[in-house]
C-alpha cells in the first residue's frame, strides 16, 4: 500500500468561530474523494493534531464538491480574541491537515 | 427572467477601497454590500461609545461613502452597510451630513437597529433568559456580569427590506449578519417574504450571500489557487448575478485582477461552515449539500439547485467581557546554531519568570520558522535553518503581571546567546473573550429608521 499525503490528493482551507476551528478539504477529483472520504476519519484527524486540537472532531460530507467539511472543537486556544496562538483565527490549520500520510 | 447584479464591497474593517470603487463604476450591479464587523469588532467599538457617544460607528463608512456615494447615486446603486456598528444612528448621522454636501438631496438613508441588547440584559435575565455558553456550556452568565463590554444579535434581514420597501438607498445598519446584507436586497426585489416563505429560495440567497460576502476571498484572494491568480494588487471584488429562480451566476469587476473559477467558489463555500447541510443564518437554514457548480465561462461560475430550510427560531447573540491580558516577547537568533540558541534562550526566560513568580493563566512558547504555526504538527527540521525567532506569551489577570513576560523577554538581548536580536517590543493586549449564547427571537426587535436627505 503507497502513502501519500493530504497535500497531494487535495486542497484546503480553514477559518474560526470562536474555539471551533473548521477545515474545508476539497479532492482535487472523484478518485480522491473517494479517498479522502475513507481515510480521513475523526480518530485520525484527532491523532495528527496532537495536543492541538482538544475537543472533538466532526467530519461533514459534501460529495456535491468532493469535498469533506472537518470541525475541530477546542481548537484554538479558546478563540481568536484570547488566545496565545500567533495564527488567532486558525488560518494555517487547513495547511497542517495537508501534512497527514493516508493509503491510496 | 428577472435577475438582480449585487457586489460585495469588502470583508473586514480596514479593507481596500479601490475594488470597491472599481466595483460601482464598472460593475454594472443595483446593490452593494459592506460587511466591516469580525467578532471583536463589536466590543472595540462599544468602548469607543462608551468615552464619546457620538463615535461606535466604524469610522470608516464615511470616507468610504464618500468615494461611493456619487456613483452609485448617477448609477442607481444601492449601498448596504453592517459598518453603524455599536452606533448605527450617529453613524447614519454622518452619512447623512456628508450625503448633503455632496448635494444628494432627497436621498433616503435607512438605519438598522436593534441588535444592541447590551443594555437589555438584566431585563432579560429578569425573564429568566440564562445566556447559555453555547461554546463551553456553562448555563449562565454570573461569574462574568459585571466584565461584560458588549452584547449584540446577529440579526437578519427584516429590517433591512422594511428599509428597501420605504426608499432607502443607503443603509447602515448595526450587527446584522454579514449575509443579511446580501439576503435583504435579493428578498426585497423578487417579492420573497417571511410571510410567505420559499425556503429553497431564502437558501439560494443565503447561500450567494454566503459565497460573497468576504469580498476577494472567492475572487482568488485567501487562495489555493495563489500561484495562478493573475494581479491580485488589482484584485476584483465579487458580483452575484441572481436570477429570481433562485440560480446565480458568480463573477467579478471586469477587467480586474484575481480569478473566479470552481475553486474559489468551492473555497469559500466550505469556509467557516460547520454543518454544510445545516448553515444556520438568521434568515433561513441553507444546505450547500446539494447544489451545482458549473465554470460557464472565463470568471464565471453557475450555481444551481440551491437549498434551504425554515429560519431558527432562536438569534445568536455574542456577548463580550473583560477577560485579563496578554504579554508577549519575541527574540530571534541567526545562524550558526540558531534553533539552539532559540531553545537555550526558552529555557532561560523560563527560569527568570519562575525567579519574579510570574503568575499566569497560560504560557506559550513558540520557535518562530519552526512550529509557531503548525505547533506539535510540524516535524522537526532536518537541516540547520539560517535563523529562528523565539516567542513567549502568556495570558494573566493583570496587566501588571503581562508586563513580567514582555520584561523578562527583552532580557535575552543582555543574558541570551551571541547574535540575540531585539526584534520590535510589543505592547501589553487588554482581552476580549467572547460568549457566544442563542436567545429567543421574539426579544430582539429590530426596526429601520428613514433619514432624508434636505
Amino acid at each position: 500500500m503507497k502513502k501519500v499525503r493530504l497535500k497531494d490528493l487535495a486542497y484546503a482551507r480553514s477559518g474560526d468561530k470562536g474555539d471551533v476551528s473548521n477545515i474545508g478539504l476539497m479532492a482535487f477529483n472523484k478518485e480522491n474523494y473517494e479517498i479522502i472520504k475513507r481515510e480521513v476519519t475523526p480518530e485520525k484527524v484527532k491523532e495528527h493534531f496532537k495536543g492541538m486540537v482538544k475537543g472533538d472532531v466532526k467530519i461533514y460530507e459534501m460529495p456535491n464538491l468532493d469535498s469533506l467539511e472537518i470541525v475541530l472543537y477546542n481548537a484554538l486556544g479558546g478563540g481568536a480574541t484570547r488566545t496565545l496562538r500567533l495564527d488567532q483565527t486558525g488560518k494555517s490549520m487547513g495547511q497542517a491537515l495537508l501534512w497527514m500520510e493516508v493509503e491510496v | 427572467m428577472k435577475k438582480v447584479r449585487i457586489g460585495s464591497g469588502s470583508a473586514y474593517w480596514g479593507d481596500m477601497l479601490d475594488p470597491a470603487v472599481e466595483l460601482v463604476k464598472n460593475g454594472d450591479i443595483g446593490y452593494i454590500g459592506f460587511d466591516h464587523l469580525a467578532e471583536l469588532t463589536m466590543a472595540l467599538l462599544q468602548r469607543a461609545k462608551t468615552k464619546d457617544p457620538a463615535t461606535g460607528y466604524i469610522p470608516d463608512i464615511i470616507p468610504w461613502m464618500k468615494a461611493i456615494l456619487p456613483t452609485c447615486a448617477e448609477k442607481g446603486i444601492t449601498v448596504i452597510s453592517n459598518g453603524g456598528g455599536a452606533n448605527p444612528e450617529a453613524g447614519g448621522d454622518e452619512v447623512v451630513k456628508l450625503a448633503k454636501e455632496l448635494n444628494l438631496t432627497g436621498l433616503k438613508v435607512g438605519v438598522v437597529v436593534g441588535d444592541d441588547i447590551f443594555g437589555k440584559l438584566d431585563e432579560m435575565r429578569a425573564k429568566g433568559i440564562k445566556f447559555k455558553n453555547m461554546d463551553t456550556g456553562e448555563e449562565d452568565i454570573n461569574r462574568i456580569r459585571d466584565k461584560i463590554v458588549a452584547a449584540n444579535a446577529y440579526i437578519g434581514a427584516d429590517s433591512i427590506i422594511e428599509a428597501l420597501q420605504e426608499g432607502a438607498k443607503v443603509i447602515v445598519a448595526g450587527r446584522v449578519s454579514d449575509n443579511a446584507l446580501y439576503v435583504g436586497p435579493l428578498m426585497y426585489e423578487f417579492g420573497w417574504s417571511f410571510n410567505n416563505p420559499d425556503w429553497d429560495l431564502i437558501g439560494a440567497a443565503i447561500t450567494v450571500g454566503h459565497i460573497i460576502e468576504c469580498a476577494e476571498c472567492c475572487t482568488g484572494g485567501m487562495s489555493n489557487m495563489w500561484k495562478v491568480a493573475p494581479r491580485l494588487w488589482d484584485i476584483g471584488f465579487p458580483i452575484a448575478e441572481v436570477y429570481e429562480n433562485g440560480d446565480a451566476i458568480i463573477t467579478k469587476t471586469p477587467d480586474s485582477g484575481g480569478l473566479v473559477n470552481q475553486w474559489t467558489i468551492k473555497e469559500h463555500l466550505i469556509y467557516e461552515v460547520h454543518d454544510p447541510s445545516n448553515y444556520l443564518m438568521p434568515d433561513g437554514i441553507a444546505d450547500f449539500t446539494a447544489l451545482k457548480l458549473e465554470e460557464i465561462g472565463k470568471d464565471q461560475v453557475r450555481v444551481t439547485n440551491m437549498k434551504g430550510k425554515q429560519r431558527p427560531s432562536e438569534l445568536k447573540v455574542c456577548i463580550g467581557y473583560r477577560d485579563g491580558f496578554i504579554g508577549e516577547g519575541q527574540v530571534f537568533f541567526p545562524w550558526p546554531d540558531a534553533y539552539e540558541k532559540a531553545k537555550k534562550g526558552a529555557e532561560t526566560v523560563r527560569e527568570r519568570l519562575k525567579k519574579v513568580n510570574l503568575d499566569a493563566e497560560e504560557l506559550r512558547i513558540d520557535y518562530i520558522g519552526v512550529n509557531t504555526l503548525h505547533g506539535e504538527v510540524a516535524p522537526e527540521p532536518t537541516s540547520e535553518l539560517n535563523e529562528v525567532g523565539l516567542r513567549v506569551v502568556a495570558k494573566t489577570k493583570t496587566k501588571e503581571e503581562a508586563e513580567k513576560v514582555r520584561r523578562e523577554v527583552t532580557h535575552l538581548w543582555t543574558i541570551g546567546s551571541v547574535g540575540s536580536s531585539f526584534g520590535v517590543p510589543l505592547p501589553i493586549r487588554p482581552v476580549v473573550s467572547l460568549w457566544p449564547t442563542l436567545v429567543p427571537r421574539e426579544e430582539v426587535p429590530t426596526r429601520a429608521i428613514i433619514k432624508e436627505v434636505r
